[in-house]
């Protein structure tokens, strides 16, 4: 490894480190505009030169663009080197507007802090400014090009890094542009990176405009909860609001990046109709009161009918904490669940992703770019976890082959083969790639259980001849990697698909790859949900409890069942037949609505949390600000905003848990931590995966992977005969698929309104030839006939998915809840055309 | 619109090639050579035609100095704008045509005459100071000499083609 010395100081650094980041792991910032480690060096703004004393260059050069070598000797204050990174940055200013008093970088401008430091104070040019028309980018980035810099890292984050091409750099010399061919809305979902990469204000986040400079923030570490990759952020409050969040550097999950529906997902915790008021009945009461309320009513349920005659459901959108004190009651009181999941279906597939997730198997996300072959099954990045589309196209980039095993029409930033079947076709799909992708001498000493896996397995054979092609393409792809992921889904696959691709990544690993898996899981915290579900119930089972009269108290904490589970009518009606629901929440919902006890809780912001992500890694985030109805709320425009009384308004809130503690425990909480603390303990005494987990704050930045396999699980226990039987014939009913989408699925990021604006109105999609025989045409009104009434939906035709199914967004605006029971087949009959 | 036989051909020699988007600046010729210039319209339908996006054919359309984005006059000046002829007398000759025409660079006469544009080196430094008119070289240029070319030119361009 070269040593080399920068302004005297001497550091050792691995082979290929440019000059620039040597100087960095000093603590020397050489100045930077076209440099992003992310996007590597191109040596474009001539900011970061430094005078090479000795060594294989001589004289003033780019230390972007130099490797460190043995022998360098390098100053970044040499005289030479100073002047030329001024006149650089004066160069640099010529043009610049100095609008620095209205521009929303101002306060954390890397070309103010560039242009103080470098030493440029005094304007000498004295001509016309070349200026530019802005363009309209859509509801989340704002365009100023006059202050552009021409640093290229907006076309090179947006083209290169992230594979969209609707904005670029146009024209040449003084003209050049950054923008799009026309104004429009930015097609990716990544945008708001620009205004965090963008060295000054050219692109500025646009729903927080004119509220305040950064310094006016209270800034804090926080956790993007709108999928389950759990990408770090930064958030920014004011006035008792979440005005931004960023993405902050993580070296394990999401590097420097997220994604829009992370950055903009917040709104839940600001919008006018949140919550902030405890309720019985729907009439507003001190929390106290209801809080006791609920507590007596508990009571009289149980000492009528028993403990079990109270039932709790949880979410995966929940902090550890709240899931866990779920659980605790459920265990000190005896009361059903708790249940996190809607049905047994997807407790089972989460709970087996948490046990078979190997720790010698698990990626994290950073890892998975520095995959070779990545297979996909069951899972559509961009429209469940973004930021994973984000890292498998690093991974394409660097040379690696990606295949998707999945009936919906993908669509992927970069080339990848997609092998459109049926649901029930993807074990066999998979089984078969990785078959043929191993060579059978590498296995002799795999173990029989292996041995036996590998000869039994279907063989390519079974793939259909219209994909036979591409799958023995994919095959040798796959053959050549040598750090093979499989990535699979939970949501939309069968239940024998979770454990199928752990037994595959398995087999890999002994034939003597370096295979990884990779789950994604519904939501932030799903993983403690899988940990902490009861497997008897789930909320399925609680449904019947209430049907059959033997479940009276429902306690839901942080979900709404109405936007999430897939029978509304069943639900309405066993909401009714309750004696008491008690819901604990932070946003506006249904389940609020009809609760008979309400109690508004504080969200991730106002409370902090512990969440898992999809790859076993506890993370937690501090409390970002302290709560209560914003001031631009209260005041409604009214300067000073006059609220009598010395309290924060709409302070009461509190974390789902401690109203669970007090509602369970009797407990009067003064202060969190005892709470919090006694809940850890349990946490670690009642789930061994968690026994080692540290307290709260000592958690280091990148959290804690915690090892959750269980050797219990059954390996390698596939029924082949059985597989194969459901993955043939084609020709029956078609099955619909419920799916999420980038906007307008996701239960929090809903309530956003800059993310409304990018929301597409519902559709469903369907392949060509079933399209074809229903007499469907793009375009067409499609009239399904479900249990529960029509559902009348706009039809998407696509080639690229499979056919035999019909693919449903979850969206806010569809009521897929209609369908009453999952899997769901309609027949052809039962779709129709509707006219006009 | 592209007519029909055009589109057709063009297609045809891009799916003869093994790396497409190594044509996108032949293809923007041949379509600018129909419309006269390169309208927004064009951009996209080279963009259809390429499996590229606008903005991609746009980056390159902007960087060329031979693709017009905008309309032009029946006869392009470009008056070649590097060391060479700026050492021979570009800028009196820039001057007189400025003043001849009645237009500064970037801009085409009102009756749709002329153009006038800047161009980076040529290559014709031995006849420098040079211009390109409607891609033919002219020079070494004296004012009478480009006095001499415009009126041709101008009597040329206002007899009716057949």
């Amino acid at each position: 490894m070269p040593k080399i010395i920068i302004d005297d100081r001497e550091i050792e650094v691995p082979e290929g480190t440019k000059v620039i980041e040597a100087a960095e792991q000093l603590g020397i910032m050489i100045p930077r505009f076209c440099y992003h480690p992310a996007l590597g060096s191109v040596g474009a703004c001539r900011v970061c030169a430094v005078k090479f004393l000795e060594g294989p260059f001589k004289g003033v050069q780019m230390s972007c663009m130099i490797d460190a070598k043995d022998g360098m000797i390098v100053s970044t204050n040499d005289e030479e080197a100073v002047e030329f990174r001024r006149n650089i940055i004066e160069w640099l200013m010529l043009n610049h507007p100095h609008d620095c008093p209205v521009c929303d970088e101002g306060g954390h401008c890397l070309l103010q802090d560039m242009t103080v430091s470098g030493g440029h104070g005094m304007r000498r040019y004295l001509g016309l400014k070349r200026t530019y028309r802005d363009q309209y980018l859509g509801p989340l980035v704002q365009h100023e090009m006059n202050r552009c810099i021409h640093c290229y890292r907006c076309s090179r984050f947006y083209q290169e890094f992230a594979g969209y091409f609707d904005l670029g750099v146009m024209q040449s010399a003084n003209r050049t542009y950054f923008g799009r061919f026309k104004d429009g809305i930015l097609e990716s979902p990544f945008t708001g990176n620009l205004s965090d990469i963008c060295p000054t204000g050219v692109y500025t986040d646009r729903p927080s405009r004119f509220f305040g400079r950064r310094w006016d923030y209270q800034r804090s570490p926080s956790l993007c909860i709108n999928c389950s990759l759990g990408c770090h952020t930064t958030v920014s409050a004011r006035y008792r609001q979440v005005v931004r969040q960023e993405a902050r550097y993580s070296e394990a999950v999401n590097g420097y990046f997220i994604c829009d529906r992370g950055r903009h997902g917040f709104h839940y915790a600001r919008t006018e109709t949140r919550p902030w008021q405890a309720l019985i009945e729907g009439r507003e009461v001190p929390t106290e009161g209801a809080v006791r309320a609920a507590r007596e009513r508990l009571a009289e349920i149980v000492s009528s009918g028993g403990p079990r005659s109270v039932a709790c459901l949880g979410s995966g959108r929940s902090s550890l904490e709240t899931q866990a004190m779920l659980g605790q009651l459920c265990q000190k009181k005896g009361w059903q669940g708790p249940s996190y999941f809607m049905d047994k279906s997807l407790t089972g597939k989460a709970k087996t992703a948490v046990s078979r997730l190997d720790p010698e198997l698990a990626v994290s996300l950073r890892e998975l770019e520095g995959s070779d072959a990545i297979v996909v099954v069951g899972a559509d990045p961009i429209n469940e976890a973004p930021m994973l589309a984000l890292a498998m196209r690093q991974a394409q980039r660097r040379g690696g082959k990606i295949a998707v095993i999945d009936p919906r029409p993908i669509f992927l930033p970069f080339d990848f083969n997609h092998l459109p079947v049926r649901l029930d076709e993807i074990n066999l799909y998979l089984s078969a790639l990785v078959k043929a992708a191993v060579d059978p001498e590498l296995i002799v000493d795999a173990g029989k259980d292996a041995i036996e896996f590998y000869q039994e397995a279907p063989s390519l054979e079974i793939v259909a001849a219209s994909l036979q092609e591409k799958a023995s393409i994919l095959a040798q792809e796959l053959r050549a990697g040598q750090r093979v992921v499989i990535v699979c889904g939970t949501q939309i696959v069968r239940e024998t698909t979770p454990a199928l691709a752990a037994d595959h990544a398995k087999f890999l690993r002994a034939a003597k790859k370096q295979a990884g898996l990779f789950y994604l899981l519904p939501q932030a915290n799903s993983f403690g949900a899988a940990l902490l579900a009861s497997s008897e119930v789930s909320f399925l089972e609680i449904i019947q409890g209430v049907e059959k009269g033997e479940i009276k108290g429902l306690i839901v904490a942080e979900n709404d069942p109405f936007y999430s589970f897939h029978d509304r009518q069943r639900l309405e009606l066993a909401i009714e037949k309750l004696d008491l629901l008690v819901v604990l929440d932070c946003i506006e919902s249904t389940a609020v609505k009809k609760a008979n006890v309400f109690l508004p809780t504080s969200t991730l912001y106002e409370a902090g949390g512990i969440f898992i992500n999809q790859e076993g890694r506890v993370q937690a985030a501090p409390r970002a600000y302290l709560g209560g109805i914003s001031i631009a709320q209260i005041g409604g425009g009214d300067h000073p905003p006059r609220v009598y009384g010395s309290d924060i308004p709409g302070g009461e809130l509190r974390a789902a848990y401690q109203f669970l503690s007090q509602i369970g425990n009797g407990d009067q909480i003064e202060d969190d931590d005892p709470t919090r603390r006694s809940l850890l303990r349990w946490i670690a005494d009642n789930i061994p995966p968690l026994a080692e987990i540290p307290p709260f704050d000592e958690l280091s930045e990148n959290g804690m992977r915690i090892s959750s396999s269980n050797d219990t699980s059954p390996q390698f226990a596939v029924n082949w005969q059985e597989e194969k039987e459901k993955g043939k014939g084609s020709e029956g009913p078609l099955e619909i698929i419920l799916t999420d989408w980038t906007f307008g699925t996701e239960e929090l990021s809903s309530f956003s309104p800059p993310l409304m604006k990018l929301e597409r109105k519902p559709y469903a999609s369907m392949h060509t030839d079933d399209a074809a025989r229903l007499g469907l045409g793009h375009g067409d009104k499609a009239k399904i006939k479900l249990d529960e009434g029509n559902l009348e939906v706009d039809v998407c035709i696509e080639e690229n998915m499979a056919s035999g199914v019909v693919i449903l967004p979850r969206h806010r605006l569809l009521e897929w809840q209609k369908i009453k029971s999952l899997p769901k087949f309609v027949r052809f009959e039962e779709i129709e055309k509707v006219s006009g | 619109m592209i007519p029909r036989e055009l589109k057709e051909s063009l297609a045809q020699h891009i799916a003869s090639i093994d790396h497409p988007r190594e044509l996108v600046v032949d293809v923007m010729f041949a379509v600018q050579d129909h419309y006269g210039y390169l309208s927004d319209e064009a951009v996209e339908e080279v963009a259809e035609l390429l499996d590229m996006s606008p903005l991609e054919v746009e980056q390159l359309a902007t960087f060329y100095t031979f693709i017009y984005r905008e309309p032009v006059g029946k006869y392009v000046i470009h008056v070649c704008d590097s060391v060479i002829c700026w050492m021979e007398g570009h800028e009196s000759l820039l001057d007189h045509l400025s003043g001849k025409l009645g237009i500064n660079l970037g801009e085409t006469t009102p009756d749709g005459m002329f153009s006038l544009l800047p161009v980076c080196c040529i290559g014709y430094c031995d006849r420098a100071p040079a211009i390109l008119i409607n891609k033919k070289v002219y020079g070494p240029l004296t004012i009478e000499k480009l006095d001499d070319i415009l009126e041709k030119l101008r009597a040329e361009g206002l007899t009716p083609s057949i």
